[in-house]
């Protein structure tokens, strides 16, 4: 069918900013999706290569994200029909459940004892693997190692390591006459000893440092050097400085690493729920306890998607507070 | 090219449906007509493979009885995400809350009428009110108890000779018991009593036999359907010994890692420790060192003690349930009479299979484990270990809130009623 004039002179000079589903054919020809041949054929494969992926995102992803805003405003346990509650879960969260805040203060208290410990070890590691002495391939080799070890396997090694009776932890105290803990089942020392298991890989932190360490021109350090600058300066005014925003990085990366721990305390803790009492119900192992409860016990599915979004808003708040912060602190040679 | 997408395709399809038959699933008929009648246990390898061999003896023409394999330790995670997927074998180990809750829900099939009638295999052929702990408030039974765990006191013979102090029997009492325990403290034990029952999430349920005995009220009215938990005088006197216990380093305190407690006590480690049958069958497999006896529960007048069966479910959803309930009832009858004499890991709820358990420990020469067993399931007061409810967790975590910080000293005695009368907010808001 030939276009009349009139229709021609109506027709828009360029293509609408944001055309309707139901564009006219005209508009649908002239699509960059059309016009370029090979181009549309190279573009139709990528997203055909992309679509499992895609797929995936949306059916694991995507959709139990939105499928989990509902179940917070529900009881639901899995077997049977979901309940609209409100914020029966929330109020339930924030003001009758015991372990709730409890929980909060060893999520906290392990990103405090954890992010710090794991920044400092992970630098220190990093510097000392960044000089040029004899065996030092082996000794990042043998950092690093942890990383790649299964995660379970190494987790349940230092529950032996840490038995009060006969672990390994006390038995080397007590050679050095020094007095014992009670590790994992001691209310005090039973997070804390979780940070030092969680500390074992820090090997994958040392690595992205020793990086950044070797990104830093050595004209500078020469420099310096001739300025005679000793090794603390050098540190602190050099390498310190152009390294930062690998730290804001890291601080990032810890700070996720540390909100979300779930495996060290459920392998390690008593009955695997977190404790003894609460110290080591991190939110992770809480979120988990509700929807996948011990034998015998029935899921509470709602009220654990309604700590995820709680926990989820806890990240965003951490990572967006971090992300404002760290310009403060990190060094940019831009020219104001 | 077309074709060979077509073959992977269809490969991939097969794949995914046997990958799917082979996590569960409930009975169906097989291309010769015979149903298929699917079983999953939480037993061990070894138990497993005594299993098998005794269901190898199950003959009927028109059944075929399958084991599905799973790992012992996440049967937990399994049953729940079977359960989700409505893909649960004909009949599955079940704890007794997993019964009542599940039965609740209605999801699984109702074996009431089929137990009410005449034979072999009836409610009646059970041990006394075991049964009764299996039923719903409105008579439903979704499963059938199999196992029954007795709990007591086990000790080593040769630690108590050198104390000086009598061997622990039928009839003892909880002063007895402390008594026991600081002088074990005392001549060099790191704890008398090793008693996590006392000092864990149970402990509650636990410490009601002091009262119980003593002729006060337990924790709770009933684990199944509790309308009201209370803390009487009694109570709080019983849990005062423990406090006192835990407090002159007689009794271990909370948190104390129980992960090897049963190798502690079979090295001498450990001179009396708290806990169930089940390790006479564990120590017929690894010799102790020790010379050891298991006693009843400690009472103040009358005898008082934990009761705890497992048994095995069924789905509603089960395609033939007349050839289930003829597995069911070959399990709990026969296979168990060929199991446990090598394997006692407990006594049967069947009654009539109960002897196979006896004639094995007698055999192994644990007269001390029989005695006690029939003393617990003679004894005329008893308790649930932990609230069956759907509503367990969250009593739990206020029992976690409280309960350690009391038996530590960490918070007065006068706190239990608050726990209490929090836990009644929760009975009451659970309807």
């Amino acid at each position: 069918m030939t276009a009349t004039p009139h229709q021609q002179s109506n027709r828009p000079p360029h293509p609408p900013p944001n055309p309707a589903p139901h564009a006219s054919p005209s508009w649908s020809a002239r699509s960059p999706w059309r016009r370029r041949g090979k181009l549309g054929s190279d573009t139709r494969a990528a997203y055909a290569f992309m679509a499992p992926a895609l797929i995936g995102f949306t059916v694991f992803v995507v959709y139990p994200l939105i499928r989990s805003v509902y179940f917070a405003l529900t009881r639901y346990n899995g077997l049977t029909a979901p309940t609209f509650v409100g914020l029966d879960n929330f109020r339930r969260m924030f003001t009758t459940d015991p372990s709730f805040w409890p929980s909060v203060r060893a999520t906290l208290l392990l990103v405090v004892l954890y992010v710090p410990a794991s920044l400092v070890i992970g630098l220190a590691l990093a510097v000392f693997c960044n000089r040029r002495i004899r065996g030092v391939r082996l000794l990042r080799t043998l950092v690093y190692l942890p990383v790649v070890l299964p995660v379970v396997a190494t987790i349940t090694l230092w529950k032996f390591v840490f038995n009060p009776q006969v672990g390994l932890a006390n038995q080397v105290l007590t050679w050095l006459h020094l007095p014992t803990s009670e590790w994992l089942s001691g209310e005090g020392s039973a997070l804390p000893s979780i940070v030092i298991v969680m500390l074992w890989s820090v090997g994958s932190t040392m690595i992205i440092f020793l990086a950044a360490l070797q990104a830093v021109p050595t004209e500078l350090y020469e420099a310096a050097k001739l300025d005679g600058a000793g090794s603390g300066t050098v540190f602190f005014r050099i390498t310190l400085p152009l390294i930062s925003p690998i730290m804001v990085l890291q601080v990032v990366l810890q700070l996720v690493t540390a909100l979300q721990t779930f495996n060290q305390p459920k392998i390690l803790s008593p009955d695997n729920i977190g404790g003894p009492g609460f110290s080591t119900r991190v939110l992770m192992l809480s979120i988990y306890n509700n929807g996948f409860p011990k034998l015998g016990q029935v899921a509470d599915f709602g009220y654990a998607s309604a700590q995820v979004w709680v926990l989820f808003l806890v990240i965003v708040v951490v990572i967006a507070a971090t992300a404002r912060f760290s310009s403060i602190w990190t060094y940019s040679d831009h020219v104001s | 090219m077309k074709r060979t997408l077509h073959v992977a395709g269809v490969l991939l399809a097969a794949g995914g449906l046997l990958a799917t038959s082979a996590c569960g699933g409930s009975s169906g008929n097989e291309s010769g007509g015979k149903t298929t009648v699917t079983v999953m246990t939480w037993e061990s390898n070894a138990t497993n493979q005594l299993i098998d061999k005794a269901l190898a003896g199950f003959h009927d023409p028109d059944i075929t009885v399958k084991r599905i394999d799973t790992p012992n330790g996440n049967y937990s995670d399994k049953l729940a995400s079977l359960t989700q997927a409505k893909k649960l074998p004909d009949l599955f180990w079940c704890g007794n809350d997993t019964e009542l809750q599940y039965s609740g829900q209605g999801l699984l099939t109702d074996w009431s009428g089929k137990l009410s009638g005449s034979g072999d295999f009836t409610a009646d052929s059970f041990a006394p009110n075991v049964m009764e702990n299996w039923k719903t408030a409105d008579g439903k039974i979704g499963g059938v108890p199999s196992l029954m765990n007795t709990y007591g006191i086990w000790y080593d013979i040769d630690a108590f000779k050198a104390a000086g102090i009598p061997l622990p029997a039928a009839g003892w009492t909880w002063d007895d018991m402390y008594a026991a325990a600081d002088k074990l403290h005392k001549k060099g034990a790191k704890y008398g009593l090793v008693a996590d029952a006392m000092t864990a999430l149970d402990g509650p349920f636990s410490a009601s036999l002091y009262s119980l005995s003593a002729g006060g009220k337990p924790f709770a009215d009933s684990v199944h359907q509790p309308t009201k938990a209370t803390i009487d005088a009694t109570y709080t006197e019983g849990v005062g010994k423990l406090v006192a216990g835990i407090k002159s380093g007689a009794v271990a305190p909370p948190g104390y890692d129980i992960s090897n407690q049963q190798s502690l006590f079979a090295a001498g480690e450990i001179p009396m420790l708290w806990s169930g049958q089940w390790l006479a069958s564990a120590y017929l497999t690894d010799k102790p060192k020790i010379k050891y006896g298991f006693a009843p529960l400690p009472q103040v007048d009358k005898a008082a003690t934990l009761y705890d069966a497992v048994g095995i479910c069924t789905p509603s959803y089960t395609k033939n349930a007349d050839a289930t309930f003829k597995v069911l009832s070959y399990l709990d009858s026969t296979v168990w009479t060929k199991v446990l004499p090598d394997s006692p890991v407990a006594v049967p709820a069947y009654t009539a299979a109960q002897d196979a358990y006896y004639n094995a420990l007698d055999k192994a020469e644990l007269t001390t484990v029989a005695a006690t067993v029939k003393a617990d399931l003679d004894a005329p007061l008893t308790m649930g270990v932990r609230f069956t409810t759907q509503w367990a967790s969250q009593s739990n975590d206020l029992i976690t809130a409280y309960w350690p910080d009391i038996l530590n000293g960490k918070k007065p005695l006068s706190d239990l009623q608050t726990m209490t009368d929090k836990i009644n907010d929760v009975i009451k808001s659970n309807g």
